[in-house]
């Protein structure tokens, strides 16, 4: 059961979660949005292993966006009319406004929430497998962004060298941020350099084991679609139809 | 007569942004079998030459070949993309950039998928390559946690499950230390006799190989043939004896020096010091902590116990370029302001920087990049100079050209500490060595003592310089 949301094919998840999200976006009332999030998060809870601290975290940008959202909306939001259900400091909410502003809170949760979902339960090399052979990318992208997975690591001991012999070098830290990203220009050129030459070697070195960006006959790991992914489709459906429904019912 | 599996007739080849031949005039062939090596200087083009035969290029770099190459008896160009691939496979120099699947067992996979191999044979075509190539314990392991002899080893791996009929190899060795690389020849000679390969090999650094390869095909600086000749075996470069230069004072002195990241003791309590003009080669074998030792010296690492006192302590990573901060190699020096108008010209004469002094640091060579790197740290009054692997991938001239500039400093009262792989590198040049092992310092002893203690040597991975015998008639 927890393992419900791992072993689904990443595809036909991606497709199920862009598809929501085009559908929750035709629906202007705050109650689908809710709904919606609350269904999935009640899918996460019993149907994946995640870290939740770590979920926590990654979501507190994303609770600050949507109170953002909701006090700009309230404040500036243009005259809808209705009734006004409170005033303070001489600014008149009126109920409309109010609903706006808690649908726009909540479709930002819903929408990341949902982003969060995918981030947290698939594995990107898996996922990069499964768009090659159900969607069909072409293997030359898909071996080139696995590449570039594989040198992220790489990438990350080279840019702490560079930075420490920088340092050493007496190239203070500049105290205002924009300072700072411009100082990013002289790592970032290092790099890059190192960069092109490696992604030269990797492409020869692909080719010379007789890649040529030809769609293969076979795979190793052939990623499929199973039962769960029609259950998975299921239950996404039927969340959403919920929420669909019960959200217009109840405005 | 032995088949013949490649043959090149006339071959010239040109790069299309290049005015000159960077190929000309080659003409030899290979029968099955053989273990052929290229050699020859930086930028002869080997390297161009074994791409022409694996069909890298010259569709990747639309180069213009004048003459004839024939692959098992089919002109080059007649053959469609990817399929001389099956039956010649190539293993480069740089372990870290040729893979792109996590596992070991994926990347196997990878190339024969590209091979189309159906579902059914793929599982036994990978145990029995790993079976082939004693590798079957590393078949789910991730390859990035792998060291850089093992990571070769995989490569090769790769190319052989296509079951190929010949095996290119293009420097396999440079980025691996001697008593790895032996390893690797050893085990390269044994997978050789049991698949019956050809082997065409580009090597500059031979000492290596021992009696690996059967016939050796020499090229000249303007890309042709010099000599197409049996192999002997030969002594590895010789460096002129060198008078040592350490003068009295103390330059550098750690007590108890060490350091603790993220509750890992990386080094161990260690104490040495060093002399003016004196220099010092780290070695041990890889991971044991001499990177650390370099970066906890010039300060890139924060101590957690000890001391260091010294004349000022300046770093040269492999890669000189990381140090590069600004547009134009003038500006690079005088960077740090600590040195006047005067001593900025007397050490860009010095170390013959005044000539390239308006060009980019980036766009000039490996050799002049790192002494941009050197003037910039004495400039900045760093006398006692850190350099990390800087024998990594170079060939003979280049490598006769660093043993020329750390002799002349250190003849002024530079001190140098080395760390390096290039065991006679080491020999010509070291006042002492500094052996670590598993991040904690054996000792500093007497160069001239170290090279003849083999169980010491061989505790830390090092193999006795071919050249100790020579080093010590000119002691006797």
């Amino acid at each position: 059961m927890r393992n419900l949301l791992h072993e689904m094919n990443p595809s036909v998840k991606f497709l199920l979660i862009t598809l929501s999200m085009l559908a929750i976006a035709f629906f202007f009332n705050p109650w689908t949005p809710l709904l919606f999030w609350a269904g999935i998060i009640l899918l996460q809870l019993t149907m994946s292993r995640i870290n939740w601290k770590l979920w926590l975290l990654f979501m507190l940008p994303f609770f600050i966006g949507a109170f953002g959202y909701l006090w700009t909306t309230v404040v500036f939001g243009a005259d809808t009319g209705g009734t006004v259900i409170w005033s303070f400091a001489g600014i008149d909410v009126t109920d409309e406004q109010w609903a706006r502003a808690l649908s726009l809170a909540f479709r930002v949760m819903a929408f990341s929430t949902l982003s969060l979902l995918f981030a947290f339960t698939t594995d990107p090399v898996k996922f990069i497998l499964s768009l090659m052979q159900q969607l069909k990318l072409s293997p030359k992208l898909a071996y080139g962004i696995m590449v570039g997975y594989q040198f992220l690591p790489v990438m990350k001991d080279e840019f702490t060298q560079i930075q420490q012999a920088h340092r050493l070098r007496g190239a203070e830290m500049k105290k205002r941020s924009w300072q700072r990203l411009l100082e990013m220009r002289r790592v970032l050129i290092p790099m890059l350099a190192g960069a092109v030459r490696k992604a030269e070697r990797s492409a020869f070195a692909m080719e010379a084991r007789g890649f040529t960006g030809e769609p293969r006959s076979a795979y190793y790991r052939p990623v499929r679609i199973g039962r769960i992914d029609f259950l998975m489709s299921g239950v996404f459906f039927l969340i959403l139809l919920i929420s669909c429904v019960g959200g217009s019912w109840l405005s | 007569m032995p088949d013949e599996i490649f043959s090149l007739i006339g071959l010239s080849f040109r790069f299309p942004e290049d005015e000159a031949k960077t190929l000309t005039g080659i003409s030899f062939s290979v029968h099955r079998g053989e273990r052929l090596v290229l050699t020859g200087p930086s930028g002869c083009g080997k390297s161009t030459l074994l791409y022409l035969l694996n069909r890298l290029y010259p569709e990747n770099c639309d180069g213009l070949v004048d003459g004839e190459i024939l692959l098992f008896g089919k002109p080059a160009a007649d053959y469609a993309a990817g399929e001389i691939n099956h039956r010649v496979a190539t293993v480069f120099q740089d372990p870290d950039s040729q893979f792109c699947m996590p596992t070991v067992e994926e990347e196997l996979a990878f190339t024969l998928e590209n091979l189309q191999t159906s579902y059914d044979e793929m599982d036994p075509r990978i145990q029995a390559v790993l079976e082939l190539t004693q590798l079957t314990h590393l078949r789910h392991t991730i390859i990035q946690s792998l060291s850089g002899g093992m990571k070769q080893r995989v490569a090769t791996a790769c190319a052989l499950i296509m079951d190929p009929e010949v095996l290119l190899l293009d420097e396999p060795l440079s980025h691996l230390d001697p008593y790895t690389a032996k390893q690797f020849v050893q085990w390269l000679e044994q997978l050789q006799q049991q698949a019956n390969l050809t082997i065409v090999a580009v090597e500059h650094r031979l000492d290596s190989w021992g009696s690996f390869f059967g016939r050796e095909i020499q090229m000249g600086g303007d890309g042709n043939i010099v000599a197409d000749q049996k192999f002997t075996t030969r002594p590895s470069v010789l460096f002129p004896v060198r008078q040592p230069a350490v003068q009295p004072e103390t330059a550098l002195h750690a007590a108890e020096l060490s350091v603790t990241i993220k509750n890992k003791q990386l080094l161990s309590p260690s104490t040495f010091s060093a002399h003016r003009g004196e220099v010092v080669v780290i070695a041990g074998p890889n991971g044991s902590g001499k990177s650390t030792l370099m970066k906890l010296l010039c300060g890139i690492y924060k101590k957690t116990t000890g001391t260091i006192e010294s004349d000022g302590t300046g770093y040269v990573p492999q890669s000189p370029e990381y140090l590069f901060l600004t547009q134009r190699v003038d500006q690079e020096v005088a960077y740090s302001g600590a040195s006047t108008h005067d001593q900025l010209h007397e050490l860009m004469v010095n170390l013959r920087l005044d000539e390239i002094k308006e060009a980019h640091p980036f766009a000039v060579s490996h050799g002049q990049k790192r002494r941009v790197a050197i003037a910039a740290m004495l400039a900045d009054k760093r006398p006692v100079l850190l350099m990390d692997e800087p024998t990594s991938g170079q060939d003979t001239a280049a490598l006769l050209e660093l043993y020329g500039l750390i002799d002349q400093r250190s003849k002024e009262g530079t001190t140098f500490l080395i760390v390096t792989h290039d065991m006679e590198f080491a020999a010509s040049l070291a006042d002492s060595v500094l052996l670590i092992k598993d991040g904690q310092m054996t000792g500093k002893f007497d160069a001239k003592d170290v090279w003849h203690d083999e169980e010491l040597l061989a505790s830390h991975h090092l193999l006795a310089p071919k050249g100790v015998a020579r080093l010590a008639e000119s002691f006797a």
